[in-house]
This record gives C-alpha cells, structure tokens and sequence, in this order.
C-alpha cells in the first residue's frame, strides 16, 4: 500500500468511528477540568469581582506578577498537583490506547462505550508493559544518541566567529532530535498495532515485528508519520490565525473562542486516531 | 511665575546664571565646558594575539576641597577577574549559577598590573604603592583598588601630577570587559583614580558583582593603538589617525572633556557608519513650544543641538542599522527635550562584539546595545537596550551619582525615563519570547507590554527583600539588586509623577538634572529638589517606599447595598406619645409610596470597606481616593488618609451601588495587588471567562500532549 493510500483509509476510518473521538474528548475534558479546577478557582476569586478582570488578557503580566506574589508559596503544590495529574492522565492514556487501537482495528465492529472499554481493559498490561519498553528508546535517542550529536556540534558552536553558527547547530540539533523523536513514537505505534493486529500476547515479540516490518519499508512509514505531523502543524497554523483574529471580548467572541479551543483539542485527539488508522491499514497491507 | 536667580554648579567650581522667565526651581543654562581638576593622558596598544594591554597614563589631579591629601586610591578593575579570591568573584559564588554567569576557564584570567607609578619629576612611587580593601574584610586578597602614598600631602587647591605604566590581561568575557577571538571590547581597562570627599576621604569601592561605577569629571586624550585594520570605536571624538606602516598598527587618537571614563573597542571585522542627528528635522516647532510651556521655560533653552552619531556593527547585523539610529534619534530627542539637550557632540554606539559579554552597558558618549540576527520588528528588544544605555548618557553620565552606594539613582531613573520614551516612540512591544533563536511573535501572537507593566512585576516582588536605596553589593540577592534599582525604582518614580502631576513632575526632573549636570547627587538632593519644585513636603514617600521595604497594598474588603427601611422598629416616644413600630407597620408604610408615607421613597445603604493590607502607609497631603459608581450612573468620590489599618464609608442613595474602587486615576502603581483595588456588584466578567477557557484549554492540551507519550 503506498502512502497516500494508508493516509486516504485512515481518514475512512475514523470517519466511521466518531464515537471513539468522543469518548476520547470527554474523557479529556473531564480530567482537565478536574485538573484545572484549583487555577480557575484562583481566577475566579482575584478577578470575578473587580475591573482588572474587564481588562485581563492572556499573559497579563499585570495581573500574572499579582498571581506570583500571592500565590507563589502555593505554586510548588499547584505545578506538583499538575505534574501528577498529568501522570495520571498518562496512565489512563495507556488504558485508552487499548480502545483507541481495538476499536481503529476492528474496522466493521462498534465503537460503542463498552466496546471500547472493553479492549482497553484487554490490552492494558500489554500496554503498560510497552510503555515501559518504549522509555528504553526514548532514553537512548534522547539520552545517548543526541549527546553524541551534541558533542559532534559542540566545538563547531564554540569556535563559531558569528552567532549564525550556532543557531543554525542549535536549530539543527533540535531537528535531529524531532525526526529522531518521530522514528520511536512511530516504532511505538506499530509495537501497538501489532499487538492488536498479530493477537500478540508477548510485548517483546510484537515490537520485534513492528522493528522488522519497519526495517523493509522505514521511508514509507515514515512519511506516513511525518505527513499527518505536517497536517497537525498546519492545522495548529490555521487554528492559531483564527484564533488570532478574533477581536475584543465580546459573549459571542468569547463564544467564539471556547469553541475554537474545543475545536482544536477534537482535531488534536482526531489526529492521534489517523495515526494510528493510517500506520494500522499500512501495517495490515504488508504482512511482516 | 516667579523670577528667580538659579545657580548652576560644575564640578569644582560653581557659576551663577540669571534666568529671567524661568519657573520656580528651574534650572535652565548649559553648563559650559568645564575645567574639572582631573586630566588624563593615555597611550595604549593592544597586543590582539597575546590579548594584552600595554599602557602609559599620565593623571593630573588638583585637590578641590580644603582637606591635604595624603594619598589617591586607584580603582584597578580588571583584577576583580584575576582570580577566586576578588571581592567580585566571592560575591559571585555566593549566586545561583544561573545569575551569576560564568567564571573564566583556566588561562583566560584578566588582571591589571601597575608596573611603574612616578611624580612628574621622577620620584618612584612604586615603593609607597600597594592595594587596599576599603570595603572591609570579606574579601582580604581583593586587588581592585590600589594605594598610593605621596611623598608630602597635596594641599588644597595644588596639583599632584602622577606618570604610570600599566600591563593588562584581557579577559575573556567576564562582564563588561573581554575579548572573543579577534574582537575586543575594552572598558574599566585603566588605572582610575576614586572620587575625594571633603572630609571623607576617597570613595573608592572595590568592583563588585552587583555594583558599577564611580569616578570625577575630567578631561581625556587617549591614543589608541590597534593591529592595521581594526575598525576602532571609542568614547569621545577622533582627532587624529596615524598608521605605523613598519609595525603595523594604526594609533588613534581620541579627546573629551567632562567625562568620568572611557572606554573603546577594537574589531576587524566591523562596520562603522556615521549619521547626524540634525535637531531641526527632528523636533517640530509644536514639540518645541509644547515642551517648553510645560517646563515653564524660553523655548530657546529647550531647543536641541546637533549630534553626530556613530554606529560600530557587526556585519551580520547590517540590516538592522536603520533600526539602531531610528531608536538612538528618538533617544536623543526625548531625553534631550525633557531632561536637557546632549552636551557632547558625539555619541557613540557599539553593536557589542560577539561572545565578548560586553552588551547593554554605558560609558560616557559610548554605549553598547545588543541584538540578534533573527529579530522581530515588534519586540523593541534592540531599541530597549539602545535608549536604556544612551539615556545612561544622562543618569550617570552627566547626573553623576555614585553608583556603587546609590545605583537607583541612576538605574532607576534611567530605566523610568526608558519605559517613557519606548511609550511614546514605540507604544507597547510583544514580550521578548524566543525559541531556538527565532522570535516566537513570529509563529504566535505574544502580547505586547509596556516596560512599565514588567517593572512593577519586579517591584512588588522584590519590595520586602531591600530598600531600593541598599548599597549595590549589599543586596539580599543580585536579583533583588537588579529588581530593585532598575524596576523597583522606577515603578516608584512612576508612582511619583502620578502623585504629583505630569508638570510638576516633568519640571522636577528637568530641575534635577540640569542642576546636578557634571556633579554628584545623592537621594537627598533629589529629595531637595522634589519639594522644593513640588512645593510642598514629600519626604514620607522617600522614607516610606524608598527607604523601606513595607509592601504597598490598599484595597476594597467589601462593598454591599441595603435597603433603608421607612422607619425603624421598635419602641419610640414621640410628643409625649409612645409608638411601637412593627415590620408590619413599617411595610404598609413603605407600601403607601412616599407621598403618602411622608419617607422619600426606597432608600439604599451602600457600605464601602476599604483596607490597608500592606503595611505601607501613604503620608502628607496624600489620600486614597474612593470611586462609587451607582446604578443610575451616578457616581460619589470620597478620600481617605490612609493611616488607619481601614475604614467604612456609607452612602445613602436612592439606588444600590454597582461598584467601588479606590485610586480610579491608577496613581498607586506601586500597590501590590490591583485585582482589589476595585470590586463590582457583578460577578461574571467576559475576559475572565475567556482567561478561564484558555487555561482548561491549556491543560486539555497539555494532558494530551503527556498522554501521546504512552
């Protein structure tokens, strides 16, 4: 199957399965709101009652150097409390991957809630035990092979006579880490789909087939990766006009707004489902 | 107004100037080009590959107080970065790594070595030569200052005429000073004598971390010597250029009068261009006549002088030149027309070498900017440092306080007068955000601040760390000493011209600085100067917010409307008759109207409780002012003193109260907390809503972000 094609039945299939967005999306909205809760509250008693909050922006530095000298003792806890319930929110992602990727899969079978939870439940330790494989990964790109580039870039910055030098190193440098950060999310992703398509009880064994699969057809996969990457940048370009361009706070604008973030948080979770269905019917063409 | 006779004192020596429309405490005469009692001559030749100095120094000092000196104390900075046992890199230790920059790496050490120290006749002074630590023990092997002993005290009036070599080590990029590569950046690079005070002695402080500068008015001639091909920037005007085609070198040579330092750099590859600042281009008539009504002087003492202008750049920021002399016109303009016109007829400006650490820093006529070869047109990053460092000109250069015991005077001043003309050239920049090197505004839409919003960030925050009037290397932090001159300080000032109005305040500043031109003021001569011109005493704010550390925070605890009942209950004696009034009667009262009841109608108590939550205290005539808006659209302002910890206020209307708020004129910048400055009947506000969408916004993304990592 050729790129395009396994981006093209991706689309298809997250076209026919919306309620798995849905469930993905309250999923998340819940949990941010139970997240964000003590910082809107904060908001709410600073601001609810007096005029600067007829004047606060986003980054309101008047009112954020306010926030800091009030609230920094609290800060610690606040940023733990975030912290951790993005570690929760982690360990629920791994549990939600089991549905995600069951029901993407399972091409003519519901996307009902039960079903969904149902292979979420199934796939959750195989999972878990994959996530913890995938840290092994993310260690050595992040860790080990990025040192070595920057070691590599090091004496060229330092003996650099202009500051091109070192920002064209520095910016390259972050570009190797993204593509190489892109090739093990992307081998994490077929680890997954293969333990779904192939029934793979043993997670070592299925990340060896998404390694050899990828090993006879990497360009292929890969572009398939880095294309729908491309469209979740264009997508946040086109959001962050709109946005953008909305004018004074007015009900509707305001209403505009909580829309349009509502909007983009669908779109982002959208595109995590045509990762997965595009990399699954691409997988499922070629048999490893 | 008045005529007055104002006096204009130079440095060692005073004149008198006869003003006949100047407004009260107004200083108005130029002061002449003086003749300060401190001369210096200087060879100096760079050695570009061995990063060395070699240099002669010839330093004519007449004794202008009635005191005989002994002695001269001789500030030797570069041995602050000679090595871990200097008061500077102590201090420097002390910090959290993040602030305090790095060390040198071993062999890239600087120092300054006095090799020969002589009287003009001959007589060796080197044996009477040694260093002292004036500011006490901490640092016992500090080497910044050096101590001569004379062989008779100079007496007053008389001139003692000293003949010095000095070799110097380069650093490489410590702060301020340092060379990367082939490029130099040469500042505090001479042998400077402190500053005599009657009766003191010499003020002259080792260099420390949080600290700058201080040295007397005086006249120089240098003759700087460069590899051939150097493109050579240098405080003052060139006079001649000589090349030595058999050495190699090229020597420039460069003279300025009233100044109190000097300094150069050195950079083959640089660009130098040189533009004018032709003043009748620059300000309209209308400016002229705006400026002076409000000074309440001639416009002839307002009208600016013609500047040349020179711009040292690197090539790689060649398209940035018109930016560069765009902010140094508006520069040049503004400070000239508030504070006085430039005095000098040179100002030079240096894109700072790069990796040499030498940016955002003023010297006399010479300053360094910074900036970057990806910059965006809406942050005013190049254009901030460029007016910061050439308003130094100003509050340091010609106003020149000690720096090293009483730096807000000039970094708050300067960083106040920065934030006011960036305001009214530029209007409000998009914070300085940047990723990889590119500036964000350019993918994201950042806000745009005004400099006065940042700056009272960091003046709330740092209140209750030091007084912003702390010695510079006897703050809490270096944080607390940059936040509090800079930012703090200004916030103050800022909360001053509020408090006064914009011309007492802008006759207050121009006063001050014109009278305290080539001399050195301390707090109390601007203390003088604010009351004098403001007429009336405003000491308390000095002592209560500059000298202290006291948060500043007044703010509205409760604001709540009630209905004023037709009568009230209970039991009344009234024309020898007793009458109980029940809430039955009361309301049947009520129900009848006022016509009838005889009561005017439905009545509102409005109860305002404001509070001093900090423990800051306004004083003098000053009052917090309380804004009542009511629901028909009118509106009751009332004051208070403030003395207490706080007070109700009560309003009978014929309707409720839909909002109070204190300072609705926004004078109290400095007051901590502005969200309880006001409170609304209302609870719901749209940008709140909007604030709060973003943030669960921002944390549904941030969660799906973490979740894409499972």
């Amino acid at each position: 199957m050729g790129v395009i094609k396994a981006i093209v039945n991706g689309l298809g299939i997250t076209a026919r399965k919306p309620k798995v967005l849905v469930i993905l999306y309250v999923i998340n909205l819940v949990f941010a709101a139970a997240v964000a809760f003590p910082f809107l509250a904060i908001v709410q008693s600073e601001l609810g009652h007096s005029f600067l909050g007829s004047s606060v922006r986003p980054l309101d530095l008047m009112w954020l150097g306010e926030a800091a000298l009030k609230h920094g003792d609290a800060l610690p806890a606040l940023i733990g409390g975030l912290a951790v319930g993005g570690l929760l929110y982690l360990a629920l992602h791994i549990f939600l991957n089991g549905g995600l990727v069951g029901r993407l899969l399972d091409r003519e079978g519901p996307a009902t809630l039960a079903a969904f939870a149902g292979d979420s439940g199934r796939y959750f330790w195989r999972y878990v035990r994959l996530f913890l494989m995938s840290l092994v990964f993310y260690v050595l790109a992040l860790g080990v092979f990025m040192e070595l580039v920057s070691g590599l870039f090091r004496p060229l910055a330092d003996g650099a006579l202009t500051e091109w030098l070192p920002l064209i190193l520095s910016n390259l440098h972050f570009l190797v880490a993204l593509l190489l950060l892109s090739i093990v999310h992307m081998i994490v992703d077929y680890a997954r789909i293969a333990v779904v398509a192939d029934e793979e009880r043993r997670v070592l064994k299925a990340l060896r087939h998404a390694l050899t699969f990828l090993r006879k057809r990497f360009f292929r996969a890969w572009s398939i990766y880095l294309l729908i990457a491309a469209g979740t940048v264009a997508g946040t370009v086109i959001f962050s006009i709109v946005l953008g361009r909305l004018g004074a706070p007015a009900v509707a604008v305001v209403a505009a707004a909580l829309v349009g973030m509502q909007i983009y948080v669908l779109f982002r979770i959208w595109i995590r489902m045509l990762f997965v269905a595009a990399q699954a019917e691409f997988y499922r063409s070629h048999p490893y | 107004m008045k005529n007055r006779i104002l006096s204009v004192c130079l440095i060692f020596g005073a004149a008198l100037a006869f003003l006949p429309s100047a407004a009260p405490g107004q200083e108005t005469a130029l002061p002449a080009a003086g003749n300060p009692g401190l001369r210096y001559e200087i060879w100096v030749e760079l050695d570009a590959a061995g990063k060395m100095l070699a240099g002669k120094e010839e330093i004519i000092w007449t004794n202008p107080t009635r005191d005989a000196v002994p002695d001269m104390l001789l500030h030797l900075y570069w041995n602050a970065f000679k090595n871990e046992a200097s008061a500077y890199m102590r201090e420097a230790a002390a910090e959290s790594r993040s602030v305090r920059g790095p060390a040198p790496d071993d062999g890239e050490w600087g120092w300054i070595d006095v090799s020969d120290i002589r009287l003009a006749d001959g007589t060796d002074l080197k044996p009477a030569f040694g260093f002292v630590t004036p500011d006490g023990p901490d640092a016992p092997d500090d080497q910044t200052v050096g101590r001569v002993l004379f062989p008779a005290p100079v007496q007053p009036g008389e001139s003692v005429h000293l003949r010095i070599e000095f070799k110097s080590k380069i650093p490489r990029t410590v702060a301020r000073s340092g060379y990367y590569k082939n490029s130099f950046f040469i500042g505090q690079w001479f042998p400077k004598p402190g500053v005599y005070e009657e009766g003191k002695g010499w003020n002259c402080h080792a260099y420390h971390l949080n600290s700058e500068f201080f040295a007397d008015f005086a006249d120089f001639v240098v003759h700087i010597t460069v590899p051939r091909g150097f493109v050579i920037g240098s405080s003052g005007k060139s006079v001649e250029t000589r090349t030595d085609e058999s050495a190699g070198t090229t020597t420039t040579t460069f003279r300025q009068s009233m100044v109190h330092d000097f300094a150069w750099m050195a950079d083959p590859r640089y660009l130098k261009i040189e533009r004018d600042f032709i003043a009748a281009k620059e300000v309209t008539a209308r400016e002229y006549e705006d400026i002076a009504e409000l000074l309440g002087l001639p416009i002839e003492e307002v009208r600016l002088p013609d500047v040349k202008m020179t711009l040292l750049i690197a090539p790689e920021h060649k398209g940035q030149i018109d930016r560069h002399f765009k902010a140094l016109r508006a520069a040049l303009k503004y400070y000239g027309l508030w504070y006085g016109p430039y005095p000098y007829e040179t100002v030079t400006m240096v894109d700072p070498p790069f990796r040499t650490a030498s940016g955002g820093m003023e010297y006399p006529t010479l300053f360094t900017a910074g900036t970057q070869v990806l910059a965006s047109k809406n942050q005013l990053s190049p254009e901030m440092v460029i007016i910061h460092e050439f308003g130094h000109g100003y509050w340091y250069g010609l106003v020149a306080n000690n720096e090293f015991e009483a730096a807000w005077l000039d970094e708050g001043f300067n960083t106040y007068s920065t934030t006011r003309v960036l305001a009214v050239a530029y209007g409000p920049g998009a914070l300085p955000l940047f990723f990889k090197g590119f500036p964000l505004d350019w993918f994201l839409r950042v806000p745009k601040i005004f400099d006065f919003e940042t700056n009272r960030i960091a003046a709330i925050n740092t209140v209750r760390f030091d007084p912003v009037t702390a010695w510079s290397w006897q703050f809490y932090h270096r944080m607390s000493y940059s936040m509090n001159v800079y930012m703090r300080a200004a916030t103050l000032l800022s909360t001053l011209e509020g408090l006064l109005g914009e011309p007492a305040w802008s006759r207050i500043m121009r006063t001050y600085h014109m009278r305290y031109r080539f001399r050195h003021p301390a707090k109390s001569d601007f203390v003088a100067v604010v009351n004098e011109v403001a007429g009336k005493d405003m000491t308390w704010f000095f002592d209560e917010l500059v000298d202290g550390t006291r948060p500043f925070d007044y703010g509205v605890d409760g604001l709540a409307s009630v209905k004023v009942p037709a009568r009230l209950r209970g039991v009344f004696d009234a024309n020898g008759t007793r009458e109980e009034w029940t809430e039955e009667k009361i309301e049947k009262l009520e129900a009848a109207g006022p016509s009838e009841s005889g009561t005017p109608g439905t009545m509102y108590r409005t109860t305002v409780k404001i509070r001093r939550y900090g423990d800051a205290r306004i004083g003098g005539d000053a009052r917090i002012e309380v804004l009542v808006r009511f629901k028909d659209g009118t509106t009751e302002t009332r004051t208070w003193d403030g003395q207490g910890r706080w007070t109700r206020l009560e309003f009978i209307k014929p309707v409720e109260a839909e909002s109070a708020q204190i300072d609705p004129r926004g004078v109290w910048l400095i007051d901590e907390n502005l969200a309880n400055n006001s409170r609304g009947t209302d609870g719901v506000r749209r940008n709140v809503v909007k604030l709060m969408t973003q943030l669960l916004f921002s944390v549904q993304f941030v969660l799906h972000f973490f979740g894409s990592w499972s």
